[in-house]
């Protein structure tokens, strides 16, 4: 203990390990004064900055290694409170690497220590110099109170294995009135299993929109109880009762249930190839029995001429008989604010494809140029496949 | 024999509790540099815990000493270098005959008191350091 310990305590300067903005700092000033008028009267009259620094951390280290040893001797022989023994017994420990009178003796008794003599001489021969400053007090504990015993109370121990000498209980208040871990715990449970609860609620209206969203799909899962499809039974006449009143909540049409116009393709597409007059759908039929590619994409080109002639008789008959109107807007917003005037949307698509016309038909070169690509393109994929 | 040798060494201890118990009084009349608020303060931040000021004293008197004993190894340090100096150097330097306390000698003093202080050297003080303002105009 006494020179292993003593070792490890004197070690490389570390950092100080808590270093709070508040007390110790201020502390620490104090000590780099004391140190100071230690030097002072020494013979120095100057010092480095970093030198001051170090020597006032030694200081420190000094210090707080002589309680460190002193509470643990304190503490071996069973006490609380330290006395003179052990502080000179940790001031030898300090001094083993200096050495001391009698230090050799390993029996020695601690009163007549050579650190004490040491000690003794030099308050004798050292002048005294004061501190410069007057210091407030540091809140130190100075008697800390124990709890009292069960014998100082003068109480019986509650049962018979606790010994007198130990320290009392406390206020049975403070203690009795909590419930027994085991019911803590089961409120906890229940606290957690609402709380679970609660989180579930969203959780469970999707599983049921879900299973709803299933019952009333073409195709329901394939594995369904007995039980579900009843549900799934239910749900779907719930479904057609909604279906009746609310077109949105229809079930999904079959392929081919009813007959609805084709699909016309956005404006854009279908104005590139209109205002080209129609001439490179021309030369791709004139290249039908060579090119495997127009084969393939025959049925979009024949949609597209279906969707010309659409745009050519005028869009208020196109489409929409009795189902709702849904519309995708292409274009900026500006556009829209524009035509907001117009109140059905027929006539609003067909303003907006006017206006591309025009600018489409403005832009007549970049068309050509277009259609040249294009052709250059459909060329290539030719020697693609002679290839 | 036995028992004279007892007798003598109780008689000894008996002294030896008279001299420390003397020596512990006479810390009441002596003020130590370093005040009792900050040793009361570090020592019950490393768990010491006494309410007797003279034990409170003694911590101080012994840190005291300790501090001097290596400031007073320091300047012997310093004074050893300057020795060294040849003598046309030391004439120059004559002009700062103040002693300063250097990281060099500090380090050198506490090594001899198991303190190992690693010199940083790319953490230097000026060289001005502890010159006085009036004289480093020159």
């Amino acid at each position: 203990m006494s020179d292993g310990g003593r070792e490890s305590e004197r070690g490389p300067e570390k950092p100080a390990p808590q270093r709070k903005p508040g007390g110790e700092e201020f502390a620490r000033a104090f000590v780099k004064v004391a140190v100071a008028q230690i030097c002072e009267s020494e013979g120095f009259q100057s010092f480095q900055q970093s030198a001051l620094e170090t020597l006032s951390d030694v200081t420190v280290r000094y210090i707080c290694d002589i309680g460190k040893t002193a509470h643990v001797y304190a503490n071996q022989a069973g006490r609380t409170e330290s006395n003179v023994f052990d502080i000179i017994q940790g001031l030898e420990d300090l001094g083993l690497a200096q050495g001391f009178l009698g230090a050799s003796d390993i029996e020695h008794c601690l009163a007549s220590s050579g650190t004490v003599r040491e000690l003794t001489q030099y308050v004798g021969e050292s002048e005294q110099i004061p501190f410069a400053y007057s210091l407030p007090q540091f809140p130190v504990a100075k008697d800390r109170k124990l709890t009292p015993s069960f014998l100082q109370i003068g109480e019986e121990p509650p049962s018979e294995h606790i010994p007198a000498w130990l320290p009392a209980f406390p206020d049975s208040g403070t203690y009795a009135q909590s419930s027994s871990p085991n019911d803590r715990t089961t409120e906890l449970k229940m606290a957690k299993i609402e709380q679970e609860n609660q989180r579930r609620k969203p959780e469970r209206s999707l599983l049921n929109l879900n299973q709803w969203l299933d019952s009333n799909g073409l195709e329901g899962p394939s594995s369904v109880d007995a039980g579900d499809a009843a549900k799934a039974k239910q749900a779907a006449a719930k479904a057609k009762q909604a279906a009746e009143s609310n077109p949105f909540l229809a079930a999904p049409l079959q392929y081919g249930e009813k007959e609805v116009s084709p699909v016309v393709l956005p404006a854009k597409t279908k104005l590139s190839n209109d205002t080209t007059t129609g001439n490179p759908i021309v030369k791709y039929h004139g290249m039908d029995n060579h090119v495997s590619v127009l084969e393939a994409f025959a049925p979009n080109i024949e949609a597209m001429k279906s969707g010309l002639h659409d745009s050519e008789e005028g869009h208020k008959t196109v489409l929409l008989n009795t189902r709702p109107t849904v519309q995708f807007k292409l274009g900026s917003r500006k556009k829209y604010l524009g035509s907001m005037l117009d109140s059905s949307p027929q006539n609003k698509s067909f303003e907006v494809t006017e206006s591309w016309i025009g600018r489409l038909n403005e832009k007549d070169d970049k068309k050509r140029r277009a259609e040249q690509i294009l052709k250059e393109s459909m060329g290539n994929l030719q020697e693609l496949d002679h290839l | 024999m036995n028992q004279n040798q007892q007798q003598q060494a109780s008689d000894g201890r008996h002294d030896d509790d008279a001299a420390l118990s003397d020596f512990l009084a006479s810390l009441m009349d002596y003020t130590p540099t370093i005040p009792d608020e900050l040793v009361e303060h570090y020592l019950a931040k490393s768990g010491f815990q006494c309410p007797d000021v003279r034990l409170i004293r003694l911590v101080a008197v012994a840190t005291q000493k300790f501090v001097s004993e290596v400031a007073s190894d320091a300047l012997q340090q310093c004074k050893a270098r300057q020795a060294a100096v040849v003598k046309d150097k030391r004439d120059k330097q004559q002009k700062d005959k103040r002693i300063i306390l250097t990281m060099e000698d500090l380090s050198r003093s506490l090594r001899e008191y198991g303190v190992n202080v690693k010199h940083q050297d790319y953490f230097a003080d000026s060289p001005s350091t502890g010159v006085d303002p009036a004289s480093r105009d020159e």
